[in-house]
């Protein structure tokens, strides 16, 4: 019999489909040659999936060092195919009862693998994933709630963006899963524009039923502006800097005080390398999203080994130039809105007075917008500017609103659904439009949460956020006048790609939504952690089922509501109710022992 | 038979200074044997106790580990823990005694033993402190008039007098590094042990004043060698004191920071005439090793509590109302070099054994003694009314004893 007959023949034990697309598959995207050590191993255009000398010892050495990180209980889903070799040498490392999966993106390239190489034994054990990427994500999710993801890359290369598209979808289908609630510290900026969308991250996440610390940096923001009358530059850079420095010692004394799971911090969020460090020695994990354009903000270089995580705004170039630079996990996860604060209103006569108009902009004065802006003033409409950094505005000194004053959220909420036509610039400081826009900023997304309607300028990540029946979008300066004409004049079609729009933001781009991609993805990256709470392994059922350790334990934990998550901690103080003349059986002591331990902050700070 | 375990979690100095007590328990019991259970670190050390049958670690850094591991939850923590006491094998224990006030060790001793004489000894969640305990914390918070010191109130919480003799560790046989080998088995005249680190940063000695100490003995003490003594930590701040040192002395010191274990370090002791340092562990060390211990107190130190224990040692006591100067982060004086606040001279005359002042304008010099009631100091050898009020003292608090474990104790 060969190889591949015998292999087919265990593959149809498992899945009789799989094992008939098997040996309907076409073959040929490997090609096979001898290793030194005899072993068969395989190049895809070119170059080696696996060692052109052993194979075996190879694949051995990945999977030894891969199975340190693999904990009981969970699934592991490798990704990369090749000669198997890595699959077979982690399957018989693992206990027998180990769920593993592979996931097969080319049915040809595995053909060819069972060709040549016997998964008798070891194959039997595997549970192969073939479909489409959302099948394979749904059957990961069906028979798994903690997975660990395994990447062969040698050969995970060769389908780098089929898994990506995997990676993602699995991250999906597990942030619908999630029922643990984690201790989430979110750390602000002093001020600017991340500051409002830090508060709608902590709505987001209480929303979702976590625990947040808010380390609201605000409250500082009158300190550290009065350091401008420092008038010497770089004594006043200095001192700036040392402040911020003293404000991320503050944020790791919260840490010391409660150490939650994950530290979420905003950008511009005062955190240094040096602090960052620290709370890595002491294992907590940490996530940056950054929410802004990293061309124009660069200091992400010099923080970029800093975090675990990263989350930026923009796909492709940036998420390159982060991996490049060094960052671990970095992940796209788009700007949002905040329903409850961007949302339809009706106006008093006063307001409608003030806000209204057929055409606004809300924004500060960007050299693009200077230079584009000047062509709505003095076409027979109403057009108001809105923003602060207009200085010298030029033609625009007449349409310039409450002289460049700085607009808050309530007050953009009634000027956006005010406004007949809401003109949309991305910042650019060159002219025009900026030729490399990508990411969408978040007036996209508050405009269209509000139902207002607007025009925007093209962003390639756009379309895969909203599509023109939504909004207006324009793809050179020279289109924003007719295309403004275009639609004042058509107040029941405004009205309709409006309501569309708004309709998608509650659907799926609120942050809500947001955080609930985020925690899949960091769930996903570190399962045995935040994977483990958020799929409710640390609430009090799922504790008491899994006592067989500790069947003592038993009797406390069910003193918990059985959806609550339950740590030590929490155990502890029930201990302690009990009162000081409470006699303690020996676990109950060694509850107490270890909460002592846990409290200990002496080298913290 | 029973066995008694006496529970110590605290520092180096906590634990030499509680070598009284279990002398004296051991002797009140000879029959029954007494272990203890200290830090990890300091084992070796305990297992040099010649009253101790059996050292057991508490690894600290180990329950910090178990409590604060991110991946595993209650049930795997407890099992862990549980893993960790079995690992350890303890025997079973008909009583514990407990000397740290803190909930470590009151949950440690109810952990081990049914029966807790000490802190926790109401319950393991129960403040309410034995007298001797209350009496300590008292202390600690206003510093009044007392005169028992620290190891004997160890005793009294133990609910044993102090030991009639004073207890001393003998050198064990082992090898040293050779430099030390050298330096010791030479035999030189008079060996003195300066002792540099300080676990509490304010208790730290600056190195301008330790450079004046040396050149000092080398100068007006014929023959005498000098013993850098310090940890890890003090690695560096000896180095930077022998950069400091005339050339002419160098041949005069011996840097053994960093370099030895601690049954060396009590090997070393054991040969030295003197040590001065701060009150800190190894200064006590040195003094139960059978060194005559030179304190120079300052700080929060307090010779009435932490003095060396035994006969023949002196305390420098800084004056309460002042502190000694600034120390940067380099253990170097901030505030001019001059040695002239410090009693170096002093110190020195001390050593030549010659008459001089008990005073300077900012120290006071104390002489230890002892008698039944334990270690006391006095000035110009002269007891004052506090040291009488020992005896009141020891009467009022051990009858506010639990009378339920005196009668265990005499059992």
């Amino acid at each position: 019999m060969t190889v591949l007959k015998q292999n087919v023949g265990i593959l149809r034990q498992l899945n009789q489909v799989f094992a008939a697309q098997i040996l309907q598959a076409p073959g040929g995207a490997l090609s096979i040659q001898p290793a030194k050590s005899g072993m068969p191993t395989a190049l895809f255009n070119s170059r080696y999936l696996h060692s052109a000398y052993d194979p075996v010892r190879e694949a051995e050495r990945w999977a030894e060092e891969r199975i340190k990180d693999c904990q009981a209980g969970e699934t592991l889903v490798v990704l990369g195919v090749g000669l198997l070799y890595h699959v077979q040498a982690l399957r018989e490392m693992l206990p027998h009862d180990q769920i593993m999966m592979v996931v097969v993106p080319d049915l040809s390239e595995f053909a060819d693998c069972v060709s040549v190489r016997s998964l008798e034994g070891w194959g039997e054990r595997v549970m192969w994933l073939t479909g489409s990427m959302t099948d394979m994500a749904v059957q990961v999710t069906q028979k798994a709630k903690r997975v660990r993801i395994l990447s062969y890359e040698p050969a995970a290369t060769v389908h780098h963006d089929t898994y990506e598209h995997f990676r993602l979808q699995l991250r999906d289908h597990l942030a619908q899963q999630l029922s643990g609630a984690l201790h989430i510290m979110v750390v602000g900026p002093i001020y600017g524009g991340s500051l409002p969308i830090a508060r709608y991250v902590v709505n987001a996440l209480e929303g979702l039923g976590h625990r947040v610390s808010w380390v609201d940096h605000s409250p500082h923001y009158a300190g550290y502006k009065n350091l401008d009358t420092i008038r010497d530059h770089r004594l006043r850079l200095t001192v700036q800097q040392r402040m911020s420095e003293t404000l991320a010692v503050i944020t790791l004394a919260h840490v010391a005080e409660d150490p939650p799971d994950l530290v979420l911090a905003l950008s511009q969020a005062p955190l240094t390398m040096a602090v960052l460090e620290q709370m890595r020695r002491k294992k907590v994990l940490t996530a940056m999203w950054f929410v802004e354009n990293f061309r124009h903000l660069t200091y992400w270089q010099q923080m970029v080994s800093g975090y675990d995580f990263w989350f930026v705004m923009q796909q492709a170039a940036c998420l390159d130039a982060f991996r490049k630079a060094g960052a671990k996990q970095v992940s796209y996860l788009p700007l949002a809105a905040e329903p409850d604060i961007h949302q339809p209103m009706t106006f008093t006569q006063e307001e409608r007075h003030e806000f209204g108009a057929d055409v606004s902009f809300l924004g500060a004065g960007y050299r693009n917008r200077r230079q584009i802006l000047p062509s709505l003033v003095g076409q027979g409409w109403t057009f108001k500017l809105w923003g602060n950094e207009w200085d010298n505005p030029g033609p625009l000194a007449p349409v310039l609103q409450r002289g460049g004053a700085r607009i808050d959220t309530p007050t953009t909420v009634k000027i956006f659904n005010a406004t007949s036509v809401n003109i949309n610039l991305h910042s650019y400081t060159g002219d025009g439009f900026d030729p490399e826009g990508d990411g969408v900023n978040p007036r996209t997304f508050e405009l269209a949460s509000c139902g207002a309607f607007q025009v925007v300028d093209a962003r390639t990540l756009l379309p895969a956020l909203f599509d023109e029946s939504m909004m207006a979008v324009i793809n050179s300066p020279d289109q924003l006048l007719p295309t403004v004409k275009t639609y004042l004049h058509d107040p029941a079609r405004r009205v309709a790609m409006a309501g569309l729009s708004r309709k998608h933001v509650l659907e799926a781009h609120t942050y809500g939504h947001r955080m609930k991609t985020f925690l899949g993805a960091v769930g996903m990256a570190s399962p045995d952690r935040l994977g483990a709470i958020l799929q409710g392994d640390r609430q009090a059922e799922s504790l008491v089922a899994r006592s067989e350790q500790s069947p003592e334990l038993i009797p406390m934990l069910k003193q918990f509501p059985q959806g609550d998550r339950v740590e030590l901690v929490d155990v502890a103080k029930s201990i302690r109710k009990k009162g000081p003349e409470a006699r303690l059986n020996r676990e109950e002591l060694l509850i107490l022992m270890m909460d002592e331990y846990r409290q200990e902050k002496r080298d913290f700070l | 038979m029973s066995r008694a375990l006496l529970i110590q979690l605290a520092r180096l100095g906590d634990l030499v200074q509680s070598l009284p007590v279990l002398t004296a328990l051991q002797s009140a019991q000879p029959e029954r044997p007494l272990d203890l259970l200290c830090p990890s670190p300091l084992v070796a050390l305990g297992e040099l106790f010649p009253c101790v049958d059996r050292v057991y670690p508490w690894n600290g850094e180990q329950w910090h580990g178990l409590a604060t591991t991110k991946t595993t939850d209650c049930d795997q923590r407890l099992a862990q823990a549980t893993r960790y006491l079995a690992d350890c094998a303890f025997p079973p224990y008909s009583l514990a005694y407990n000397l740290n006030n803190h909930p470590r060790g009151m949950l440690a001793a109810h952990v081990l033993s049914d029966l807790v004489v000490g802190p926790g000894e109401h319950g393991p969640m129960n403040q309410r402190l034995p007298a001797w305990a209350g009496y300590l914390r008292q202390i600690a918070q206003d510093r009044g008039s007392n005169r028992v010191h620290l190891a004997d109130a160890f005793c009294g919480l133990c609910q044993v007098l102090p030991p009639s003799d004073i207890p001393y560790l003998k050198a064990p046989e082992l090898e040293l590094p050779f430099e030390l080998e050298w330096m010791v088995r030479g035999q030189p005249p008079t060996l003195i042990g300066i002792v540099l680190g300080a676990g509490d940063a304010d208790r730290r000695v600056p190195l301008s004043v330790w450079q004046d100490l040396i050149a000092a003995c080398a100068e007006h003490i014929p023959q005498s060698y000098l013993l850098l003594i310090g940890g890890e930590g003090e690695r560096e701040a000896a180095l930077a004191l022998e950069h400091r040192l005339s050339a002419k002395y160098l041949n005069r010191v011996v840097n053994g920071c960093g370099r030895t274990s601690l049954p060396q370090l009590v090997a070393i002791l054991n040969r030295c005439q003197w040590v001065v340092g701060s009150d800190t562990g190894p200064l006590h060390l040195g003094a139960m090793c059978g060194a005559r211990a030179i304190g120079w107190y300052f700080s929060r130190a307090r010779v009435h509590e932490t003095g060396p224990y035994g006969v023949g040692h002196y305390v420098w006591q800084r004056d309460q109302g002042r502190s000694p100067e600034s120390l940067d982060a380099h253990n170097v004086r901030t505030g001019g070099s001059s040695s002239a606040h410090w009693p170096v001279m002093e110190t020195v005359n001390l050593m030549r054994e010659e008459q001089m002042n008990s005073t300077t304008d900012e120290w006071d010099l104390w002489t230890s003694n002892r008698d039944e009631w334990g270690a006391f100091y006095t000035r110009d050898g002269k007891s004052d009314e506090a040291v009488l009020r020992r005896k009141d003292t020891w009467e009022a608090l051990s009858q506010l004893a639990n009378p339920t474990f005196q009668m265990e104790v005499s059992r």
